[in-house]
């Protein structure tokens, strides 16, 4: 956690001085003074251990995603020979699909409100609970990270329960407090939909970004809290000052991790629950892209939508890694 | 010494991995024909196509038939055909999600089976096209390129129409509607007792509602020009006549219709007429099965009814859902494969299949019915309803365009007021018009 990404030399000195206390920086120095001590004949060996991971790579990560980058250029029903080149008319064609255009701001928007609500839950429960001393909080805890370990689809039957538009759970208790008026149809209305499909992404993920974030804060040293207890910080103060800080390399990892699954998660969870309807109004790009590739026959139409979604993804996380660059901090 | 062993272990791993991708060509050394058949396990289950392959193995010495069933049969074969190993068989029709049918078909890579229908049937002395029901080859279904070329051979048939409850018709006294003008004043009655007329299971159902409207106002030369998509057939009185007519009966659809219609809740609206909270729905005869568990109205007794008339005696039309047979072009025994296919219409399989519900399209087999289903069957021995099979034609694909989302799924959005009748018949015509320039 401590030296993800260390682009500045300084802190490498820095480690040293406080006596090397930070575990990984500890064993990179033992690796660089192995180094030297390779002697040549080490190579062949080396490369040879590596080969059958490096074939694996290329089979199955290399050759389809450049796979999948030259399909874009063509169009393709998917079995028979005839390819035919057509240069960038696919992506010119996707600037013109109105269903595409929307299936890209669903995709946005679910990134955006399911990150923010995720992420800010996830450090306000994991502070709470590591700083507060909960009582039962390993329950909690417990509670809150089964739903990563449900498939998808349970969580789409389980969430096609709870919105029911006669007796699920939401609207059941909305009756129950007299709230009628509040009572919605979750997965017919199009214009909430989209946040219904968004309330059971944020339930799936919550409790693994908490879990993640608690192992990160149960390491702060607390020398640093009570120094600044006794300093008159309050529990927010420390937050800010202390814990935010201190666990922020570990929050710019989980939230480009987060963007890409996200991106995966949306399409299988939208895929088991409304199908991208009604009438394409929670669809989002990868699964209208599966919509084109298979059940419309435009195989190259649709690898185009994944190119899309590829750069889209990779730019996502450039920019996140980017915005949220600070110098490490250490303790 | 070591090292070496280490080194050997790597290069066994890899080329072990390079084998295992590259393994599994065909295994037939016997001198015997390995016949692939893959299939897709519906609402008949699979012991039919067993019994059916035991039965042509006995006759057929020099043949062994390998089976694949399976109800997601497209997931399975596909990757194998992307690799160029392909089946010789599939029965498979179209309408599926994954859409397999209609890709082969759009990719032109099937095999003319015309020749099949000249075919002496194994074991007797008439042809398949003497035994097939009149009609049923020639269509779009069989003859997806409007030639006179069969690519799909017609497998099982059965009526799409509206299914609702005899028991309650019965109980109310209310006589099931001839017009469209009886339909939405039944409407108003029903919905005066808190029954709304229509739902759907999902706006995908709409399809045998669609096609057998449409022939319904303009005959089957106006159901061709919307299926081949005739320039501006969507701007003809016809076609806003069928819009209206079914804009203003989903303004009667069940309230929760909408909220219900995906993968997860259709069968809830499917319960809807069960427990008499809807009156009609389009649907096919795998309903009966597929509720069967399902708790009901007391005096339950499901009925098919075509869609009512547009003019009091005009001619009414029953959407005809048809399974297929069809060999791709890039199978590897294609002739075993087509007398395999003829044999599939013997008196002996057509016997087995029947047994399992699956109703081939063969001249007087719907006598040989019982029960439900042979209700279901006498929708065609009424003198003014047609049987109407078919779908829209096949064109190059066109990306970004999809008609049957467009002319189905909106209906969500008519029920929600999301979008208007115009904006549909607009959107409508685009589409067609896309893909008419494609099949040009």
């Amino acid at each position: 956690m401590t030296t993800l990404s260390t682009p500045s030399p300084g802190s490498t000195n820095r480690t040293s001085e406080t006596g090397g206390k930070a575990p990984s920086a500890g064993s990179s120095r033992r690796g660089a003074r192995a180094a030297p001590a390779r002697r040549r004949g080490n190579t062949g060996f080396v490369l040879a251990c590596l080969l059958p991971a490096l074939v694996l790579f290329a089979v199955f990560m290399v050759i389809p995603t450049v796979n999948v980058f030259r399909t874009s250029l063509y169009t393709w029903g998917g079995f028979s020979p005839d390819k035919r080149f057509v240069g960038l008319d696919n992506f010119r064609r996707l600037l013109d699909d109105e269903q595409f255009v929307r299936a890209f701001q669903n995709t946005v928007a679910l990134l955006v409100v399911v990150t923010v609500v995720t992420m800010s839950m996830g450090l306000f429960l994991a502070a709470i609970m590591t700083r507060q001393r909960l009582r039962g909080r390993n329950l909690y805890r417990f509670v809150l990270y089964i739903p990563n370990v449900l498939s998808v689809v349970v969580i789409a039957a389980i969430f096609s329960a709870v919105y029911d538009q006669k007796n699920g759970l939401l609207n059941g208790t909305l009756r129950l407090l007299s709230l009628d008026g509040l009572q919605q149809v979750w997965l017919g209305n199009q214009r909430i939909v989209l946040y219904s499909v968004a309330i059971a992404m944020v339930w799936q993920s919550l409790g693994y970004y908490m879990v993640l974030y608690m192992a990160g804060m149960a390491s702060i040293p607390e020398e640093l809290y009570e120094a600044s207890a006794l300093d008159g910080a309050s529990a927010t103060r420390q937050f800010f000052a202390i814990t935010l800080p201190l666990i922020w390399q570990s929050l710019r990892t989980t939230l480009t991790f987060f963007v890409m699954s996200a991106v995966n998660l949306s399409f299988v969870l939208v895929r088991a629950m409304t199908g991208g309807g009604p009438d394409g109004s929670s669809d989002v790009l990868l699964n209208y892209m599966y919509k084109q590739a298979y059940t419309n026959s435009s195989y190259g139409y649709g690898m185009a939508i994944g190119v899309v979604v590829f750069a889209f993804s990779f730019l996502v996380s450039l920019l996140v890694s980017r915005a949220t660059r600070r110098e490490p901090l250490q303790f | 010494m070591r090292r070496s062993l280490v080194l050997t272990g790597a290069a066994v791993t890899v080329l072990g991995l390079l084998a295992g991708c590259s393994s599994g060509g065909s295994g037939s050394d016997s001198g015997k024909t390995t016949l692939k058949v893959a299939a897709l396990e519906g609402g008949y289950g699979r012991d039919m196509y067993t019994q059916v392959i035991k039965q042509y193995e006995a006759s057929h010495p020099d043949i062994d038939v390998q089976l694949q069933i399976s109800k997601s049969i497209e997931d399975e074969i596909t990757p194998n055909m992307k690799a160029g190993r392909y089946p010789d068989v599939v029965v498979l029709g179209q309408g599926r999600k994954a859409a397999l049918t209609e890709t082969l078909i759009k990719d032109k890579a099937l095999e003319d089976l015309t020749p099949v229908l000249q075919a002496k049937i194994p074991g007797e002395n008439k042809t398949v096209g003497d035994k097939l029901t009149k009609g049923i080859v020639g269509n779009l279904n069989t003859n997806p390129y409007g030639t006179d070329k069969t690519y799909l051979m017609p497998m099982y048939y059965a009526p799409t129409g509206l299914f609702y409850n005899q028991g309650l018709f019965e109980q109310k006294g209310w006589k099931v509607p001839g017009t469209w003008d009886e339909m939405f004043a039944l409407g108003d009655t029903a919905e005066k007792q808190g029954i709304p007329l229509f739902t759907y299971p999902t706006a995908g159902y709409l399809d045998s509602f669609f096609f057998a409207l449409l022939a319904d106002i303009g005959g089957e030369q106006f159901y061709e020009d919307v299926m081949t998509y005739k320039q501006d057939v969507w701007k003809t009185a016809n076609a806003r006549k069928a819009l209206d007519i079914t804009t203003k009966l989903l303004g009667y659809a069940a309230p929760a219709t909408v909220g219900y219609a995906n993968e997860q809740d259709f069968t809830k609206n499917q319960q809807l007429i069960l427990d008499n909270k809807a009156l009609f729905m389009p649907n096919g005869t795998w309903i009966v099965g597929e509720m069967a568990d399902a708790p009901r109205a007391k005096g339950f007794k499901w009925g098919l009814t075509p869609l009512p008339a547009v003019t009091a005696g005009g001619k009414r039309y029953i959407t005809t859902s048809v399974e297929s047979a069809w060999v791709p072009s890039a199978a590897e025994h294609k002739d075993a494969a087509k007398d395999f296919i003829a044999y599939l219409y013997s008196d002996e399989a057509a016997k087995t299949f029947a047994q399992s519900n699956a109703i081939q399209p063969i001249e007087g087999i719907a006598s040989s019915l019982s029960g439900e289903n042979a209700e279901f069957y006498k929708v065609y021995e009424d003198p003014s309803v047609a049987a109407l099979v078919g779908g829209f034609a096949s064109t190059a694909p066109v990306a970004g365009v999809d008609i049957k989302a467009t002319l189905f799924d909106t209906a969500n959005s008519i029920i929600s007021g999301d979008t208007t009748e115009d904006k549909w018949q607009a959107a409508l015509n685009d589409a067609s018009e896309k893909l008419r320039q494609a099949g040009d």
